[in-house]
């Protein structure tokens, strides 16, 4: 087995296990911490632009990192959500262009230097920002960053389970629900149900798994039955989640 | 037009294509249609592998759902998933003799109508990207020259995938893969608005996506985003579409 493998492995087992979303992200970011030479790890939920903060980290200090990138509107974390794509900075006091005077000054502060903000998206839908903290400045290896990917990948599951609300919508197995989500007739649903309701296809995706539970059929079930017009998900029983619609906002 | 012509006129096409600003989907698509005109098959689909090793269908030659699903559900087991696994073409000329070898892919592909199954490796520079898999309605072998004709097409579909990342930077293969799988699911959920939409099945949403990407001339993986985050229209896409263009060849 090589070390990818052994990675994944690894990374997979920790967001098995009881509890909640949050504590699946807290095991993970631990992993991260274990497995990925970083010094930290914390986990935010994202949604349509407007952020949910923080629910899952390594431990306090990450918290606090992450938090502060809410609390000052800036930092990588906000960036590789904005742009679904890695933001790699591995000398926060050496940032051409000042992009985050505010965050990197508090980073600096706590000892921090290395920062790298992995998004994290299932099925097309990106629901969260997984953020890896260094004190050392330099780069991630090309190995800790594919296993940064990886775990980001795999945190979108428990993000999403946050996103489903009260109901008892959880089930144990993040990886066998990953693979239950990356289906091409979910995909398709997931299209469907954003043209029937009038959402974005984080909510559709949402909506789609809710069901699916309710059901309690698999996702690719309720997919089917969408994409072969047997079901039609009602309008009205969407909950508006707290945060507002600012999808459109760069 | 005779075989030779044909095949001729098919890499002339994938040729020029490639030295464009092409779209790895479309590209894909259309040799995955090529491989069912010049091979004696009835389907074939491109499957890549991400950075869990998981296959996911990226082309085919039907756009039908369940033709993708066939593909699909050999993330799990199938010929095309141990022709990754093993970087060599296998070739199962008659797929109940392995029913015990594949079970639920067997059971699937010949419900719907499959007898045969060949799939080829893709590949660079020592790199495993996927499979290119190739389904007949009748059992039986592809032909030796067959067979050589699918690997090179297979050929010219990996290097289409990596187009542009420098030999050794792995990382940089692996995010162009991640790419192009990314906008095959985003090119899923446009199919699926389309469909709601239009009242069209899967087959229909795919052709007005790419007649709009054609005659607009933009890559169908940017239509597909610009439906899906609802900067362009389903309505708007699907009128213009129905106005009668007379783009398509």
């Amino acid at each position: 087995m090589n070390r990818y493998e052994g990675l994944r492995e690894d990374l997979e087992a920790a967001i098995h296990g009881p509890g909640d979303g949050s504590e699946a992200a807290d095991r993970l970011c631990t992993a991260c911490v274990e497995l990925l030479h970083v010094d930290g790890a914390a986990a935010s939920l994202m949604h349509e632009g407007a952020s949910q903060g923080t629910f899952g980290s390594s431990g306090e200090l990450s918290r606090r990192l992450d938090e502060m990138q809410f609390t000052l509107g800036e930092g990588p974390c906000m960036d590789a959500f904005a742009n679904r794509v890695p933001v790699l900075v591995p000398d926060i006091g050496h940032v051409t262009g000042q992009r985050w005077p505010a965050f990197a000054g508090a980073a600096i502060e706590a000892g921090v230097h290395g920062v790298f903000a992995l998004p994290a998206g299932i099925a097309g839908s990106f629901v969260g920002v997984l953020d890896l903290f260094r004190h050392d400045p330099g780069p991630l290896s090309g190995d800790d960053l594919d296993g940064g990917m990886l775990a980001a990948e795999l945190l979108a599951v428990p993000l999403l389970d946050l996103l489903a609300t009260d109901d008892d919508q959880r089930d144990e197995d993040g990886v066998s629900s990953l693979a239950a989500l990356e289906r091409v007739e979910v995909y398709q649903a997931t299209g469907m149900i954003m043209a029937q309701l009038d959402v974005g296809p984080t909510e559709a995706l949402v909506r789609l798994r809710a069901h699916a539970f309710a059901t309690n059929q698999t996702a690719s079930e309720a997919a089917w039955a969408v994409v072969e017009r047997r079901l039609r998900l009602p309008k009205d029983a969407w909950r508006e989640p707290g945060a507002a619609d600012a999808g459109a906002a760069p | 037009m005779d075989r030779e012509r044909e095949v001729t006129s098919a890499f002339v096409n994938l040729a020029n294509s490639l030295v464009d600003d092409f779209d790895v989907v479309e590209l894909l698509s259309a040799l995955t249609t090529e491989c069912a005109r010049l091979l004696d098959i009835a389907s074939a689909g491109v499957l890549l592998a991400d950075r869990r090793r998981v296959l996911h269908v990226l082309a085919a030659s039907s756009e039908a759902t369940r033709n993708l699903e066939l593909f699909q559900l050999q993330r799990e087991e199938g010929p095309c998933l141990d022709s990754y696994h093993d970087g060599a073409a296998v070739s199962v000329p008659d797929l109940e003799r392995e029913a015990e070898r594949w079970p639920q892919f067997v059971r699937a592909a010949t419900q719907a109508g499959f007898a045969s199954v060949h799939a080829v490796p893709m590949r660079v520079r020592g790199h495993r990207l996927g499979t290119l898999g190739l389904f007949g309605r009748h059992v039986g072998s592809l032909r030796e020259e067959d067979l050589s004709l699918a690997q090179a097409l297979a050929h010219v579909g990996s290097v289409a995938v990596v187009h542009g990342t420098a030999v050794a930077d792995q990382a940089a293969l692996a995010a162009q893969l991640q790419t192009a799988l990314e906008s095959r699911v985003v090119l899923e959920q446009a199919k699926g608005v389309l469909s709601q939409v239009g009242d069209l099945d899967m087959d229909g949403a795919f052709s007005a996506l790419r007649s709009y990407a054609r005659s607009n001339n933009e890559r169908l993986a940017e239509v597909a985003r610009a439906v899906v985050s609802r900067e362009l229209a389903a309505g708007q896409l699907l009128g213009q579409m129905t106005k009668g263009t007379s783009s398509t060849p």
